[in-house]
């Protein structure tokens, strides 16, 4: 199951480096009725057998897009967003390790999730489309969190 | 309908924030600065992130209190909302004050738990029960903040009145048995709830203080 994946990963150092800049992020993001992730909807139905292959799908939307994509001048900032995007790559070899392709398929439903996001980031101009999206990485956090707890029950 | 007023004729409402236990949610703030004497009224109004529009709540229209609940408005604790304030005197009123993103998932303060203890001769054991989610009726059937966060976890204090130390456990099941403790002795046990990853501040349990038994052996001569 996902937890044994990532079992190793400390999820408090993400969120306390998220929880330090979240307020800074929400604010320089002015498009309030635009999300990205939060339609949850697509989060909220994946099913525990797709959660593996959404997780993985995500980790790679934020380190090959967003992460690249955000341009920060806060050095605090940047500081926080780097440790979470390391243990971004430390979760995804942690995933690609624990278990072959057998066990991380992707049905139809979680191809759809993951393209519904980047169809969101897509819609936005680039640099606001990499805000939002680290603005919204308590959504993907939580999600996470939630799923990695359940596929351990 | 509501009175067209001069808008920036006003300061703003300040410290505007969301004071949310067990789901919770109520919008409080500050009156606007040097206003004393004045009979300021306030407006609210609240926003589903990645919805439309602002959303008005006829409970919290021109009201002269200084909090409003929107627990009802903001119940999916897995969406984010925002809100915001206005202050209106006669035909003035100010700007809007508005929230940071609120996340009623992440952000919400986990309750204490009840706590009943009974003692032995040498052991108490904890009953722990975790706090219950808000209810939008009295009679709505209760939600445990367990069924929410299935990694809740508890930390127990203990202090021992005799030797006046105290020390703590974090367990994450219902149940603790406190051993090897000292006979004929008062020891009093808080608890707080606690949810692993976003930090929340902690409301512990109220005090409670149980003496352990006799020592048994005494007793009997």
């Amino acid at each position: 199951s996902l937890r044994r994946c990532l079992i190793s990963v400390d999820m408090r150092l993400i969120e306390k480096s998220f929880h330090e800049i979240k307020r800074a992020l929400q604010n320089k993001d002015t498009f309030q009725n635009v999300t990205i992730l939060s339609t949850l909807q697509s989060l909220k139905t994946i099913k525990p057998i797709d959660v593996c292959c959404v997780t993985k799908n995500l980790l790679t939307f934020y380190k090959d897009r967003v992460f690249k994509d955000h341009q920060e001048l806060s050095p605090q900032i940047l500081r926080n967003i780097s440790n979470i995007a390391n243990s971004f790559l430390y979760m995804q070899r942690a995933l690609q390790q624990c278990q072959g392709q057998r066990w991380c398929q992707c049905s139809q439903e979680a191809i759809n999730a993951t393209r519904i996001v980047h169809d969101n980031y897509n819609q936005l101009e680039v640099r606001s489309a990499a805000l939002k999206s680290l603005g919204e990485l308590d959504i993907f956090l939580a999600w996470i969190d939630k799923n990695h707890q359940e596929t351990s029950a | 309908p509501a009175v067209p007023c001069v808008s920036d004729g006003l300061p703003k409402p300040t410290n505007i924030t969301f004071l949310s236990i067990n789901m919770k949610n109520v919008l409080q703030w500050n009156p606007p600065e040097d206003l004393h004497g004045a009979e300021v009224t306030y407006t609210v109004q609240y926003f589903i992130y990645g919805q439309k529009k602002w959303l008005s709540t006829s409970g919290c229209r021109n009201i002269s209190r200084t909090y409003c609940d929107l627990s009802a408005e903001t119940s999916d604790y897995e969406h984010q909302y925002y809100a915001k304030v206005k202050a209106i005197w006669e035909t003035n009123c100010s700007k809007w004050a508005e929230t940071g993103r609120f996340y009623p998932f992440s952000e919400t303060q986990i309750g204490p738990p009840q706590v009943a203890l009974t003692t032995g001769e040498n052991s108490i054991s904890i009953v722990l029960t975790a706090p219950e989610k808000w209810k939008r009726h009295p009679k709505d059937n209760p939600v445990s903040m367990q069924q929410i966060y299935s990694n809740l976890k508890y930390n127990v204090s203990v202090y021992n009145n005799k030797s006046k130390k105290m020390w703590s456990q974090c367990v994450t099941n219902n149940t603790v048995v406190l051993t090897w403790l000292e006979p004929n002795t008062l020891y009093c046990v808080h608890v707080e709830s606690f949810v692993p990853g976003h930090p929340r501040l902690a409301l512990p349990s109220q005090k409670q203080c149980v003496s352990t038994w006799e020592d048994q052996t005494s007793a009997l001569k």
